[in-house]
């Protein structure tokens, strides 16, 4: 069946907005819609019409599947977890009196901006607007939180550091989220 | 009904809708049509997300099949997802006795 052409720009704005399996599954649902209308006498433009508005406007759509998006709750519940795990990496290296430590400037470096850049990551991931631009920034800050989960026990607990309980709690923390975090990007390839 | 009417309520009835076997996302949206008497008045696009955030959350599986040479994606209740049905439809039956008490000036059921 050729697309009417209300459907076919109404998919297409739908397309703009969300991936092609989402889009294909409504696009499903808004052909049964039409047909249904054409059955109950109503010409093809009428029947375009009527199953338009019963789907509802694209943007509404296309808010509610960001909504649910893959990725978002993660991203909510990853933002939440942040200080505590933050704190106990804060807490484990005060007691370990970093400062004194001799290491080259490029790691003090990356420990304030790689962690700032998750952070802003998952705020996008958790509030913003686009079902695309929320899932990207997901998988980028869940990519970036798994590094930083495994450098820093990587880095403190594997040459023998691992020597206090505020450094045990906080490798303990950052598995814990690694964990959370792989398992909320295999369901963001799934979908 | 309008959907204001039915937030809260509105994973329970999909739910129900899914328990005498799969359905896809039209079929659903038809069952609460008929099962209603034509009284929901649901924006049918809003349906599609409730049902990915009932597959997010494991209450419902979805998978795809082709019919008719278009790929059509079906829904189908999980087990985790019989038993939030029926903590739904308790809760409902609560809120409805609750709502019912109020709005007719009748006393709330004794449990004895």
């Amino acid at each position: 069946m050729a697309e009417p052409r209300l459907i076919r720009d109404y998919l297409a704005d739908l397309n703009a907005r969300l991936p092609e399996g989402i889009v294909e599954e409504l696009r499903d649902g808004i052909e049964q819609t039409y047909r249904r209308h054409l059955d109950a006498g109503l010409d093809q433009y009428a029947a375009e019409r009527a199953a338009i508005a019963e789907f509802g406007p694209p943007a509404a759509i296309a808010a509610a599947f960001t909504d649910a998006a893959p990725g978002r709750s993660a991203a909510r519940t990853l933002l939440r977890l942040g200080p505590v795990v933050g704190g106990c990496w804060a807490a484990a290296l005060i007691n370990a009196r970093a400062w004194t430590w001799t290491i080259p400037m490029i790691i003090p470096s990356a420990v304030a901006v790689v962690p700032a850049t998750v952070i802003a990551l998952l705020i996008t991931a958790a509030f913003a607007p686009h079902y695309r631009a929320a899932r990207r920034a997901a998988s980028a800050a869940l990519i970036g939180l798994v590094a930083i989960d495994v450098a820093l026990p990587g880095t403190l607990a594997l040459p023998g550091l691992l020597n206090s309980w505020p450094l045990i709690l906080a490798t303990g923390l950052s598995l814990a989220r690694t964990g959370l975090a792989i398992r909320a990007l295999r369901r963001i390839r799934l979908n | 009904m309008k959907a204001e009417a039915l937030k809260g309520h509105l994973d329970g009835m999909l739910l129900a809708a899914l328990e005498d076997g799969p359905r896809h996302g039209y079929a659903v949206i038809e069952h609460l049509r008929t099962a209603s008497g034509g009284h929901l008045d649901l924006p049918t696009g809003t349906i599609y997300p409730a049902l990915h955030r009932l597959e997010r959350a494991g209450l419902v599986a979805g998978s795809w099949s082709v019919v008719e040479g278009r790929r059509r994606r079906s829904y189908t209740l999980t087990d985790a997802g019989r038993p939030a049905l029926e903590g739904r439809r308790a809760e409902w039956k609560t809120f409805a006795s609750a709502v019912g008490a109020v709005l007719e000036a009748r006393p709330w059921p004794n449990p004895a």
